[in-house]
């Protein structure tokens, strides 16, 4: 189990505001973060890391990382950390930059097997595409068999098929070692694929907090589809009326009948929501 | 969308489907879902809605459907455009509006007061609020 309970004052954009968090985490959880940008969740990784202070307490297992605001070094923690950029050593290979980590070859190249890099284990991060370079910083990140692993948007930076390779990759990880992990995401897909739970984020305060499907599903009522868009126009066609909506990058039609449009206007924020049971599903070429 | 207020009477249950009983007024109203939210139980008061355009009429029919859904109600008002054509049906305080084409309208020769059967597939019912 692991128990945080810290307290920060932070410069956010709107000013100052404070980070307070109580959370209870179980061994082997995958924890999502999510929230606008400023809402505090990186902050939360960096005081887990022991890279900011902060107030209050960090018990994992039986160890006190943080006891009011007395902490113990980064170095004394337990922690895997992989950012949005790799901070790998150009000078060494791949097998070194793990085994700089640690001297444990059986493990490094266990890593490098699950995550398919075993053909790279000699060449040098110059000479690797980005997504290749997250994987071996993934698999430097477990190399000291982390009891917590720490993700801040690593993902954030890579295509789409880099982006599902690696999500399998910390997946089988995950899997494999059962590391307790906290992931900072904005990416739903990303977040209902590898996590269990899932906590939001707001002006430094948890607004939100569940299974990461109960949080996720956006539904009203009983319909499962549901999302919030401008209307546009609405275009008076024979008995009907036709609903021209924006959602996202997106323009949609909705056809409605004019009782039910009667108090809806031009330029206002909707939400258009439909049964689980009435979209179709086609490959994107059709 | 046609809503009115209906109180759940029954909730069935298998795996991640459920079939929602209501009573609205005189009828009795069944919905095809997924999970449901926990607040939905036995005895809540919700709003049920339906959209026009997926409500069918049946007049003078004889024999089985497979609608779950089959409401005698009577023609109020009936709106007609180029190609479709919108009716208002009612029950006492049960209001529901139907949008089907002109051709259909007029080939069930259906005029304002008559007694026709809507007919809604319990999947597109839908609970829009819980009361």
């Amino acid at each position: 189990m692991i128990h945080i309970n810290i307290s920060k004052k932070l410069h956010g954009v709107c000013g100052e505001m404070s980070l307070d968090i109580d959370l209870n985490i179980n061994q082997g959880e995958f924890i999502a973060l999510t929230g606008a940008s400023g809402s505090g969740k990186t902050t939360i990784l960096r005081i887990l890391a022991g890279l900011e202070v902060a107030e209050g307490e960090i018990k994992v297992h039986d160890a006190s990382w943080l006891i009011n605001t007395k902490s113990i070094t980064p170095q004394k923690r337990s922690i895997g950390f992989m950012h949005q950029e790799n901070a790998l050593f150009d000078n060494m290979s791949v097998l070194e930059n793990l085994l700089f980590v640690k001297k444990d070859l059986e493990l490094a190249l266990r890593l490098l097997d699950l995550t398919d890099l075993t053909e790279l284990q000699n060449r040098y991060p110059k000479t690797l595409s980005g997504g290749q370079k997250q994987r071996v910083s993934l698999c430097r990140a477990m190399m000291q068999k982390p009891q917590l692993l720490l993700l801040d948007e690593p993902l954030s930076a890579l295509d789409a098929k880099m982006r599902s390779k690696l999500q399998a990759d910390i997946l089988s990880l995950h899997k494999e070692f059962n590391t307790t992990t906290i992931m900072v995401s904005h990416d739903p897909s990303e977040i209902y694929k590898l996590s269990t739970r899932t906590i939001c984020l707001q002006n430094g305060k948890v607004i939100k907090e569940g299974k990461t499907k109960e949080v996720l599903l956006k539904s009203q009522g009983s319909q499962k589809f549901s999302f919030e868009g401008e209307l546009l126009e609405l275009k008076e066609v024979d008995v009907v009326i036709i609903a021209v909506v924006a959602i996202g990058q997106q323009i949609v039609e909705v056809v409605v009948s004019k009782k039910e449009v009667s108090t809806f206007k031009v330029g206002q924020k909707v939400i258009l929501s439909t049964k689980a049971f009435a979209p179709t599903i086609l490959h994107p070429s059709l | 969308m046609s809503k009115f207020c209906a109180i759940i009477i029954d909730i069935q249950n298998h795996d991640s489907i459920n079939i929602v009983s209501f009573k609205a007024g005189d009828f009795t109203l069944s919905m095809m879902s997924l999970e449901l939210d926990e607040s939905i139980t036995v005895g809540t008061e919700v709003v049920l809605g339906v959209k026009a355009s997926s409500v069918a009429i049946a007049k003078e029919f004889v024999g089985e459907l497979s609608y779950a859904n089959q409401l005698d109600l009577e023609i109020q008002e009936i709106q007609e455009g180029e190609l479709l054509c919108a009716l208002v049906l009612k029950a006492k305080d049960f209001e529901l509006e139907s949008i089907i084409t002109k051709a259909s309208k007029r080939r069930m020769k259906l005029q304002v007061s008559d007694s026709v059967t809507a007919l809604i597939k319990s999947s597109d019912l839908f609970i829009v609020e819980v009361l």
